[in-house]
């Protein structure tokens, strides 16, 4: 059965680029454009990984992760931060927050199933 | 004696009153050059007026424009990523039915060596298999072929890459609405000051800013890896320091 990830993006062409890389390996790519569509998506059980950007409306990628980290059925997912965000502060916040790991836009999609591969194989 | 005072009192007053006229006739062309200032300067107020007004006006439509450029990138961006999509496919495909050709290809040598064996004292068939053998066969461009395909994969690649500009110029665009609206908001209040009639017009040209915008002013397009870099080596650090503490709390 394919592994299913949830990537969070804004940016539809963003959305398109992950879904593009992963797809190819064989995931199962589910977009949502804010935070708040991810936590709408999350507690089907199904989702093995999350991808999520950090600047989003609605819900942006921070309170996403604390939220995803706070929910006990949840916990557990592993959460790669996919943010043109590039300073420390911000870094080390993602990491703080409970993410796993983090990529700066723009990234390698080689980069991005390499991450993706860590948690999931 | 009290006549007197008060008399001289008078005179005082009316000394006072010498020095007022005095001073005010030497004060008159003061005014009067202020007076004239004040007339020129105020049509040049109207007309900064009139500008800001018309500016402000206009500044909506530049920010649908803007909002429109971005836009169109983003769905030529998409157009651009599902062909890439496609074409990767299709690569993909192509390349796994050679590899099983290529794996075919081996079995059936293994075969053609067995049956040359078999036939190795037989003279006539020895040149044969040697005539044979000098044809060129599909094998030996199979190789080559899964190397272009290899490369074709790495331009795909590379395109896809190069197509993540759309999002960083998507970016900083909308930061540059968001300093066009800040623009129009001092200019709008500006114009508020100096004619209050005109509020009601620019008020009602406001641009609709979607209030969920999102982005990042400071985000680049560059092909370095010394950013992703730092930030592997702060998310190493972190982690390192995570597992530590988690050991910590084992032994405390």
């Amino acid at each position: 059965m394919k592994k299913v990830i949830l990537v969070a993006d804004d940016s539809p062409s963003i959305r398109k680029f992950v879904s593009f890389a992963l797809a190819m390996k064989g995931f199962e790519i589910i977009s949502v454009s804010d935070g708040m569509e991810a936590l709408e998506k999350l507690p089907n059980g199904k989702i093995s990984l999350v991808i999520t950007d950090l600047n989003m409306p609605n819900l942006d990628g921070f309170e996403l992760i604390k939220a995803i980290r706070n929910n006990e059925e949840m916990k557990n997912i592993p959460i790669i931060i996919l943010s043109s965000l590039a300073g420390s502060e911000e870094i080390q916040k993602g990491m703080e927050f409970g993410a796993n790991s983090y990529l700066i836009k723009p990234f390698d999609p080689k980069r991005v199933v390499y991450e993706v591969s860590k948690y999931l194989n | 004696m009290k006549k007197v005072s008060n008399m001289s009192e008078l005179f005082e007053r009316l000394n006072d009153l010498k020095v007022v006229f005095f001073y005010g006739q030497k004060f008159i062309p003061i005014i009067q050059s202020i007076i004239d200032f004040m007339s020129e300067t105020v049509p040049l107020l109207e007309d900064i007026n009139s500008s800001i007004s018309d500016s402000t006006i206009k500044i909506p439509k530049a920010k649908d424009q803007i909002n429109n450029v971005t836009n169109a990138t983003e769905l030529a961006t998409t157009e651009i990523l599902d062909t890439v999509d496609s074409i990767s496919a299709e690569i993909g495909k192509v390349e796994n039915d050679l590899k099983t050709i290529q794996a075919k290809e081996e079995e059936r040598n293994i075969i053609w060596n067995q049956i040359k064996e078999s036939l190795s004292k037989d003279s006539n068939s020895i040149d044969l298999i040697n005539k044979y053998e000098n044809l060129d066969s599909v094998t030996s461009i199979i190789p080559r072929l899964l190397q272009v395909f290899d490369k074709t994969k790495n331009d795909v690649n590379n395109i896809a890459l190069s197509l993540q500009v759309q999002d960083i110029t998507s970016q900083q665009l909308a930061s540059v609405n968001h300093l066009i609206e800040s623009v129009r908001q001092r200019l709008s209040s500006l114009v508020m000051h100096l004619d209050e009639t005109e509020i009601k017009d620019i008020e009602s040209l406001q641009a609709i800013i979607p209030d969920t915008a999102a982005f990042n002013p400071e985000a680049i397009y560059t092909k370095s890896k010394e950013k992703q870099e730092t930030a592997d080596i702060l998310v190493n650090n972190r982690l390192k320091k995570a597992s530590q503490d988690e050991i910590d709390k084992l032994f405390s």
